[in-house]
């Protein structure tokens, strides 16, 4: 019967799942692509997971706590765009660095002030203040679509830093990730993420600070997109703000509903940004050597992320228990 | 002459749980008919069966002398039979047009023509409403009219009416009656349901009462006094422990008088209401649907805020407080139980332990930010002990418990803040028997220990048998203050009742 293997569907864990997918596919790759296993290319797939990862992670927080955040990518580049142009027009490092982060906490306030106090909804405000950073640093802040990286500047250095082989960027993707897992896990606030996420009335009314950890969540994905932003301008060295125009954002929101964080809230951890972000990583590598154009890998990712949101709502029903109490 | 809507031996359960019990009832053509009973005495549900709204689990039911089975409400609309609900069912960002022509519009249509037939068409009802107006700037009496003019405008042959008047104010009222008497002196059978008696004695032509599900009485207007609803509505068996008589030795003395709260306002939902609670006992709060009982006790709790000027007072241990948040009256030792455990009250895709911690955090309870795993597990174990809830494992999530268990959980989740004042909002609804009782001795034991205990219910015998006092609401303000011992529950919904 169909409930059967409804019940056999439910029983199994979306992140086992994805996990042995991506290992089926890693396996394939090997076998069938020349190239892919090469340390030049595994260096390259951890690279681009590091970067795709250290974002879910902010999004996943943001996730779990039942709202989204769109702004995530133009925060993230345009931050690193004006920081470089500050740098470049000769101001200080510390001014410029303190000017920047500054306004990338007044961003993330923004998004988390209106979602929480004023009830718009998250996908809207983001939505907006994502285009309106964009708009504004483009058109006011700095002068071309690209900013390179000083000669000789710190940010430089870091994208070419490596430990044992290993490119920077996975050393500081592995530390975000424990950070994030310890917050989740055992900070009082992280907890606090998944009552929200659950049932925002509930934990309202048992006395959690719903409203002050909303906008909380909020600076802290915007700081964690700026932290992105620094390790794309270190290995690419500078930062092409056209970047917000691309799918880079779903690709966040892919990795995330992938690896099993539910969009209804309340579900999901570090673990499932990690399986999350090494199915995708692989994927798009694989793609990229098998030399299928960008405009069929983005109908490929777009399919797959709407199949993973339908199969996210069957699983994680907004409203599990729709039986309705008293009223006889 | 024949019944225009006869139903037979009608049950309807929910999940097992009995809400009408074989009822039989007949609505004769053009008639008013008052259907009367506490809540919860199963009036809405069967009026839902006769509208299809939901599906009775037993009986049958015939409409003009033909055996009918309505899947929907709108095949019941479609064969004559319209509910009008107790909150209403209209959009509030379309004009009064609109609405009265919502799912029956042409194909094509124009707004002009729409608003010329809508303005003739209430014009012929009497009704003074402007067609083009929005909904959402009418008040309750012109939007009640433009219910019913959609179901006289669907020809219905049989409406009914749920709770038509408790928004609405006397001189709406009297409106309203008016109406009720031209529908019926054009052929229109109408079956309303009302907590107001004097209503039901001055309009209807017949009525039934119901009680915990049954039918207990019908007949002719003219057979019934006050007196004689009120004995039917609440004259119950006393059956078993659970409804045993108390007397005054058994009654607990206050204790210290811990939160006083005087001349608090809320908007239209709370008016001037002063009152106070004592320490180490049972402070039963009756009302029924609509007197603003919850929402003076959200205030309470700080889950709603009083109006800022002329809002009245609270003093908590004779300091006075005024709460902007939930937090800050769970710092105070003021725990709220829910009466919706599911929108507000569980956090449903987690495990009891995770249910409690959370409590146990909200409150301050773990110190520092750092918090330890181990915890959770020892909470779960401590409380599904102290408070007997039923699980097959300790991980089960709190969606696959059983309602009373359910409920269990919030309670947990209150008293895991160590609260002094609990307030218990409809403590028992959609709960078991066998749990009903145990959660009546939890409430017992917590005045028994000291706490202030708050119980709100609109279940008599639960008010009668727990409370060691008792304040009756009505229409948002506390009306009158009972002892147990001399209070029947005739006189508890005497004074309820308006």
């Amino acid at each position: 019967m169909g409930g059967n293997a409804w019940t056999i569907l439910r029983s199994l864990n979306q992140e086992r799942i994805v996990l042995v997918v991506a290992v089926l596919i890693f396996g394939a790759a090997v076998i069938a692509l020349p190239g892919f296993f090469t340390s030049a290319n595994l260096i390259s797939i951890v690279r681009s997971i590091s970067v795709l990862g250290i974002l879910a992670l902010g999004m996943s927080v943001v996730i779990i706590g039942r709202g989204i955040d769109l702004s995530m990518v133009a925060v993230m580049a345009m931050s690193i765009a004006w920081y470089l142009q500050l740098l470049g027009d000769g101001m200080t490092e510390h001014s410029a660095l303190l000017l920047v982060l500054g306004g990338v906490l007044a961003i993330g306030l923004l998004n988390g002030i209106l979602v929480a106090y004023a009830e718009v909804p998250a996908i809207f405000v983001t939505l907006a203040s994502g285009s309106f950073v964009f708009g504004y640093v483009r058109s006011q802040l700095i002068t071309s679509d690209a900013v390179p990286v000083p000669t000789g500047h710190w940010v430089e250095l870091l994208g070419g830093l490596r430990l044992a082989g290993i490119p920077v960027e996975v050393y500081l993707f592995a530390v975000l990730s424990g950070a994030v897992f310890l917050f989740l896990r055992f900070t009082k606030w992280g907890r606090y993420v998944y009552y929200a996420g659950d049932n925002p009335v509930a934990a309202r009314n048992i006395g959690i600070p719903v409203r002050p950890m909303l906008v909380l969540r909020y600076v802290l994905s915007a700081l964690i997109a700026f932290a992105a932003g620094l390790l794309t301008a270190a290995s690419l060295h500078s930062i092409n703000t056209r970047i917000v125009n691309s799918t880079l954002l779903y690709d966040i929101v892919l990795v995330a509903v992938i690896g099993g964080i539910g969009l209804a809230g309340g579900k999901g951890g570090v673990r499932n940004v990690l399986v999350g972000a090494a199915l995708i990583g692989i994927m798009l590598n694989a793609m990229t050597i098998i030399d299928i154009s960008l405009l069929y890998q983005n109908l490929i990712k777009s399919t797959i992320l709407l199949f993973a949101i339908i199969i996210d709502g069957l699983l994680n029903p907004r409203d599990e228990q729709t039986a309705q109490q008293g009223d006889i | 002459m024949d019944p225009i809507v006869r139903m037979n031996d009608i049950t309807m359960a929910y999940r097992g749980v009995p809400a009408v019990k074989n009822v039989d009832f007949d609505l004769r053509e053009g008639e008013i008919h008052a259907l009367l009973g506490e809540n919860g005495a199963g009036k809405s549900t069967l009026t839902k069966v006769m509208a299809g709204v939901v599906e009775p689990t037993g009986g049958s039911m015939s409409y003009r002398g033909k055996v009918v089975k309505f899947a929907s409400p709108h095949e019941a609309l479609q064969a004559g039979i319209a509910m009008v609900f107790q909150e209403t069912s209209l959009v509030p960002s379309m004009s009064v047009a609109q609405n009265l022509y919502l799912g029956a519009e042409s194909f094509l249509n124009r707004l002009r023509g729409t608003n010329i037939a809508a303005q003739q068409f209430l014009q012929s009802l009497n009704f003074p409403v402007d067609p083009t107006a929005m909904v959402e700037t009418l008040g309750a009496a012109k939007r009640q009219m433009v219910e019913i003019a959609r179901a006289v405008h669907h020809e219905a042959r049989v409406i009914i009416f749920d709770e038509p008047t408790a928004a609405l104010t006397p001189e709406e009222k009297r409106h309203f009656f008016a109406l009720l008497r031209r529908l019926k002196a054009r052929g229109v059978s109408i079956v309303f349901i009302s907590h107001a008696l004097e209503e039901a004695l001055l309009l209807a032509d017949r009525i039934t009462i119901l009680r915990d599900g049954e039918l207990v009485a019908t007949g002719p207007t003219a057979d019934f006094d006050r007196d004689k609803i009120i004995a039917a509505m609440v004259g119950r068996t006393l059956s078993g422990s659970l409804y045993r008589k108390r007397d005054t030795a058994s009654l607990r003395k206050p204790g210290r008088k811990v939160l006083s709260v005087q001349d608090i306002s809320m908007g239209k939902m709370v008016r001037n209401t002063s009152f106070s609670i004592f320490e180490g006992q049972v402070t039963g709060v009756f009302g029924l649907i609509g007197s603003g009982r919850t929402e003076t006790f959200k205030i309470v709790a700080g889950i709603y805020k009083r109006d800022f000027n002329r809002g009245g007072t609270i003093t908590l241990d004779d300091k006075p407080v005024r709460y902007y948040t939930p937090a800050e009256a769970v710092r105070g030792g003021i725990a709220y139980v829910t009466e919706d455990r599911k929108s507000e009250g569980i956090f449903e895709t987690m495990s009891i332990g995770e249910n409690m911690f959370g409590g146990l955090l909200a409150a301050g309870g773990e110190q520092g930010l750092v918090i330890r795993s181990r915890s959770v597990r020892e909470l779960a174990e401590e409380w599904t002990g102290r408070l007997n809830i039923k699980t097959i494992n300790a991980d089960a999530r709190v969606v696959e418990l059983s309602g009373g268990n359910q409920q269990k959980v919030v309670i947990g989740k209150g008293l895991v803040q160590k609260p002094r004042i609990v307030i218990f909002d409809e403590p028992t609804r959609g709960v078991d028997v066998a749990a009903i009782a145990e959660i009546h001795q939890i409430i017992n034991d917590l005045a028994d220990q000291g706490l202030a205990v708050v119980m709100i219910s609109s279940y008599l015998p639960e008010i009668s048998n727990l409370s060691d006092r008792i304040l009756v609401c009505r229409q948002g303000r506390i009306v009158e203050e009972l002892s147990p011992a001399e209070a029947t529950e005739e006189k508890i919904m005497y004074a309820a009742v308006h």
